[in-house]
């Protein structure tokens, strides 16, 4: 995907730059000519959705073009470069070529600001510049600032933008595109006299469920007498509420699972290391941050590469101790950049992973049987880690720039689904698969249910606990390190990232039911759903945030085991 | 003002009381102390250990050329390790035991608020070089701070000047915040901004508006709701975001802000927390665009600014205080306002010719200037300091470009009871 797009990218800058180089050629005439010959290139020039001959078209509006007399007699339109020479002249760049005038020998011409005269411009065809301004922005190739040139241009109140607008519309290929000047047509006619005129903008506005138009459409209704006016615009105001709240209410869900699926991805490695082995993993939070710094030395190195150099703040022996090393950068650009995210979840998963393996090696094996020393055991490893972050990526949070295919977002009847947000559901949706397939369908799956039902029976039965143990640690460890891919797309990477985090996975997998996959699930989305839910119906995060806080406590007063409580001996 | 952003479990594991500085004048000059107590631990170290850095800057300048009056600046650091009641105590270590001629520190607001008995009562003097919120005047503290009239109510003149005509408040739920929104609130009102063109919701009490705009908590992660609450405000043009949003939040909220496709063109941000030392750990090529408001930016052209960047760069190349960063430095507004600070104690010390507080306050008072990196600062009556206001917008190597300056622009720190007896004026 990442492939096509960047191609496209490609293709599309030719194609502007051809289409530059007409339109300065255009423009160049337009200077030099008079008359209904000027008005007709103007308006061609306004079509042409140049972006360098929009800049040029301003510069013309305020005098800045100038016209250079060849010896020849020819007149040659010139922009003068803002760099100047000690003499205070600078170079003058051709119109139509943008290359730099010259004299017959090839010799760079150089003039001062008041050398040359400016190209003619007076009121009439300053109207007419700023016309084909207007219509240059709705020309653009983006898609989207021709959008909001047309809500632009439909706030702006002018009836004189009327028949720019009509002419966009017969040529616009962007159904978005045409949406946006259906409305500001429909905008800009509510403003008219005839109250025929503004009852039928009204009902188009209705028709077209124009959310922005609200306040346009009391304004109308305020100043007009018309009863028929009134209430139509009434009606439509009543209508396009409707609309708003039926927007809310699909937004709310898609927010609400997205949330869900973020508190999902964040809390299934715990849901593995606390839940299913009985540790109470404080330093869960870290093996994200693991994942995230992970992610951030990965679009390091596909960018100008990573170093580090450390020394610590004691000596030995007389000599300070200092270590550091460099990962050369790959320097990559475009497409091959941009996904670098794709290297950096496999690897977040193999790093955090790793971290896990190394402290389940040194701390937790000595303390399966031990869950208060495993608190603060685990409670340590946190704040090493954390301190470690700090040696290595500094104090401060580091940058981690999202590629663009997880920047956008794409909206169905105005519900906006963001990708990065439709990418956390699809990956909650893949990890929980495959962690339920590892544990069900797996004979590693089947060891790790077995030792951790009861580990003295499975050790009985032959299983060498310690090694389940250890891949099930490191496992937990490694989906931690995924959402920590993750979240350095949509949040910041910090030494204290984990910190943020901890609580939501405790609260996740407490109120779920320990050792219950599917109760994390749902208790994931549950709580996801209720904090949108709250936060929409009383519009303040705080507030709802204390609300869900208090429901959780209530909840577990009722129900101590959680949503999905599982029974077994061992725990006992 | 800003506040430590998050309950930092871990902090003060690795406090370490810095009196290093102690020897490094030479015995027989004559020496002024000076305190510096600033968080050099705990949350508040990453924001305010450069406030020391600069600090040291400024008197090693000064020392360097004969100190004042002829006294060499001997610095006494102490560590508030963000933690408020034990800025107190520093305050009166300083004011009791080192007997320091004057104090520069503080970034959050309760750390002002919790010294500021202790000054009061030993007559100390003590200079706040923060942005913060105002309704606050002690005759032992002097205010380099933007107040409220010289960041926020300039960034919202600027955008009226746009044609600006809904604003959306948002910021993080404490006083910095809540109050600065409130003022901008009746401020938008005075303006002739209709209420319903305020955005982000108001909280009554008794039939009085106590809170404008939406509050997060600190360290808050998921805007959706948020930003899609502010892609329906803007959707009918011509609409902007004024964010109070303290600390980290900023990054997965302007991620979410991206993310829906609100460009700066259709509805820009302007940020009163975010200078250019932050901007260093954000993802700056997603907010090129987005606005700012201080009294410094880095980017400024002047011969003075040019000069101060290059010897705080020299300066860091040879300096050999402890602790010091010397690597992708920036310098921002609290940093310049500290050392403005620096040199407005430095000249009314001359012109009062005495160290003595008293004097020197009177002096203060009279008024002194100095033109620093970011422009010539003149002392008010009121404690607070003339300046330059200016308004960039971001740009992806996390400078800004300045669009528009206003000069001048007297501190006033009491702004909620004059616009309240305006808009009583008119009858709002």
């Amino acid at each position: 995907m990442a492939l096509l797009a960047g191609l496209g990218g490609l293709a599309h800058l030719s194609a502007a730059e051809g289409n530059d180089a007409t339109a300065r050629r255009l423009l160049a005439q337009a200077v030099v000519s008079t008359g209904p010959a000027q008005q007709k290139l103007l308006a061609q020039l306004g079509d042409s959705g140049s972006p360098a001959v929009r800049d040029l078209l301003a510069a013309w509006t305020r005098d800045e073009i100038l016209i250079y007399e060849a010896p020849d007699g020819s007149h040659v339109p010139v922009v003068l470069e803002e760099q100047q020479d000690a003499a205070g002249k600078a170079r003058a760049v051709r119109i139509d070529n943008s290359q730099y005038l010259a004299d017959a020998q090839h010799h760079e011409l150089r003039f001062a600001s008041g050398d040359l005269n400016a190209g003619d411009s007076d009121m009439r065809l300053r109207g007419a510049i700023q016309q084909a301004l207007d219509s240059l922005t709705l020309a653009d190739p983006d898609p989207d600032a021709r959008r909001s040139a047309a809500v632009k241009l439909g706030n702006s109140q002018k009836k004189q933008y009327i028949p720019i607008l009509q002419a966009r519309r017969g040529r616009e290929p962007d159904a978005a595109v045409r949406k946006a000047i259906d409305e500001s047509l429909a905008l800009l006619q509510l403003g008219d006299a005839d109250a025929a005129v503004q009852v039928a903008a009204i009902t188009r506005l209705a028709e077209l469920q124009a959310l922005g138009s609200v306040d346009a459409l009391r304004r109308a209704v305020a100043a007009s007498p018309d009863p028929r006016v009134k209430e139509a615009g009434r009606r439509a105001v009543q209508s396009i509420e409707q609309h708003i709240s039926t927007v809310n209410f699909f937004g709310t869900i898609f927010r609400g699972i997205s949330l869900g699926s973020i508190l999902l991805v964040v809390a299934l490695g715990l849901a593995i290391t606390f839940g299913l082995m009985g540790i109470i993993n404080m330093a869960h939070g870290e093996m994200i941050a693991v994942g995230a710094y992970t992610s951030y030395v990965v679009q390091n190195v596909f960018g100008s590469g990573f170093g580090f150099h450390i020394t610590l703040p004691f000596s030995f022996g007389g000599q300070l101790l200092a270590f550091g090393f460099t990962l050369p950068g790959l320097n990559a650009t475009g497409w091959w950049y941009e996904s670098y995210f794709l290297f950096a979840l496999p690897l977040s998963f193999l790093m955090a992973a790793l971290a896990g393996l190394a402290v389940e090696r040194s701390v937790i094996q000595f303390l399966y049987r031990r869950p208060l020393e495993s608190l603060l055991a685990t409670w340590g490893v946190s704040l090493v880690m954390q301190q470690l972050f700090r040696m290595v990526f500094g104090a401060n949070n580091v940058q981690v720039n999202s590629p663009s295919w997880l920047l956008g977002h794409f909206s169905l009847d105005d519900v906006s689904f963001g990708y990065n947000r439709v990418f956390v559901i699809a990956f909650a949706i893949v990890i929980v698969l495959g962690t339920w397939l590892l544990l069900t369908k797996t004979p590693l799956g089947l060891l790790i249910r077995a030792v951790m039902q009861n580990r003295d029976m499975a050790s009985c039965m032959g299983v060498r606990t310690q090694r389940v143990n250890m891949m099930t640690f490191a496992f937990g460890s490694g989906l931690a390190g995924l959402a920590g891919a993750f979240l350095s797309q949509i949040g910041n990477v910090g030494p204290s990232l984990g910190q943020n985090y901890i609580i939501d996975s405790f609260m996740v997998v407490v109120v779920g039911g320990v050792g219950s996959i599917v109760g994390t699930v749902c208790s994931a989305f549950g709580i996801g759903a209720a904090d949108q839910v709250l936060q929409q119906v009383l519009g303040s995060p705080v507030m709802g945030k204390i609300i869900v806080l208090a429901t959780i406590i209530l909840f577990l007063q009722w129900k101590p085991g959680g949503l999905f409580s599982t029974r077994s001996r061992s725990l006992d | 003002m800003r506040t430590s952003y998050r309950l930092l479990l871990a902090s003060g594991a690795l406090a370490v009381a810095s009196l290093f500085a102690a020897n490094r004048a030479h015995a027989e000059d004559k020496v002024v102390k000076i305190g510096i107590l600033h968080s050099l631990s705990g949350t508040m170290a990453i924001s305010e250990t450069s406030l020391r850095d600069v600090l040291l800057y400024a008197f090693d300048e000064i020392n360097a050329k004969g100190g004042v009056m002829g006294y060499k600046i001997e610095p006494v650091i102490v560590d508030g390790a963000s933690n408020w009641p034990l800025f107190a105590e520093k305050a009166k270590q300083l004011l009791e035991q080192d007997k320091v001629a004057v104090t520069f520190g503080c970034w959050t607001s309760v750390s002002r608020k919790s010294v500021l008995p202790v000054f009061e009562k030993d007559n100390g003097l003590l200079f706040y070089p923060v942005q913060y919120e105002g309704e606050e005047l002690s005759k032992n503290i002097f205010y380099t701070a933007e107040a409220v009239n010289q960041q926020a109510t300039p960034a919202v003149d600027y955008l009226l000047q746009q044609g600006k005509k809904k604003f959306y408040l948002i910021g993080t739920d404490y006083v910095y915040p809540q109050t600065t929104n409130l003022i901008l609130y009746k401020y938008l009102l005075l303006k002739g901004v209709p209420v319903e063109n305020i955005g982000g919701g108001l909280r009554m009490d008794g039939g009085k508006v106590v809170s404008a705009g939406k509050y997060v908590p600190f360290s808050h992660t998921d805007f959706q709701q948020i930003v899609a609450d502010i892609k329906q405000f803007a959707a009918s043009g011509d609409a902007c975001v004024i964010n109070t949003i303290n600390g980290d939040s900023n990054v997965p909220f302007f991620k979410e802000i991206v993310a829906a496709g609100l460009t700066p063109a259709d509805c820009p941000v302007v940020s009163f927390s975010l200078a250019e030392d932050e901007l260093r750990s954000m993802p700056t090529k997603d907010l090129v665009g987005e606005l700012g408001c201080w009294t410094y930016f880095m980017s400024i052209k002047s011969p003075e600014n040019k000069a101060f960047l290059a010897s705080w760069k020299d300066w860091l190349g040879t300096e050999s205080y402890p602790g010091v960063v010397k690597e992708k430095r920036a310098v921002d507004s609290p940093m310049v306002l500290s050392y403005d600070g620096v040199y407005l104690w430095k000249a009314a010390v001359e012109k009062a010719g005495s160290f003595d507080v008293d004097k020197v306050r009177a002096a203060l008072e009279a008024g002194v200037d100095f033109t620093g990196p970011g422009g010539k600062v003149t002392m008010q009556p009121n404690h607070h300091v003339t300046k330059t206001v200016y308004i960039g917008e971001t740009r992806a190597n996390g400078q800004f470009k300045i669009l528009k300056e206003f000069p001048d622009v007297y501190g006033e720190p009491f702004q909620l009871k004059a616009l309240d007896e305006k808009l009583a004026a008119l009858g709002k």
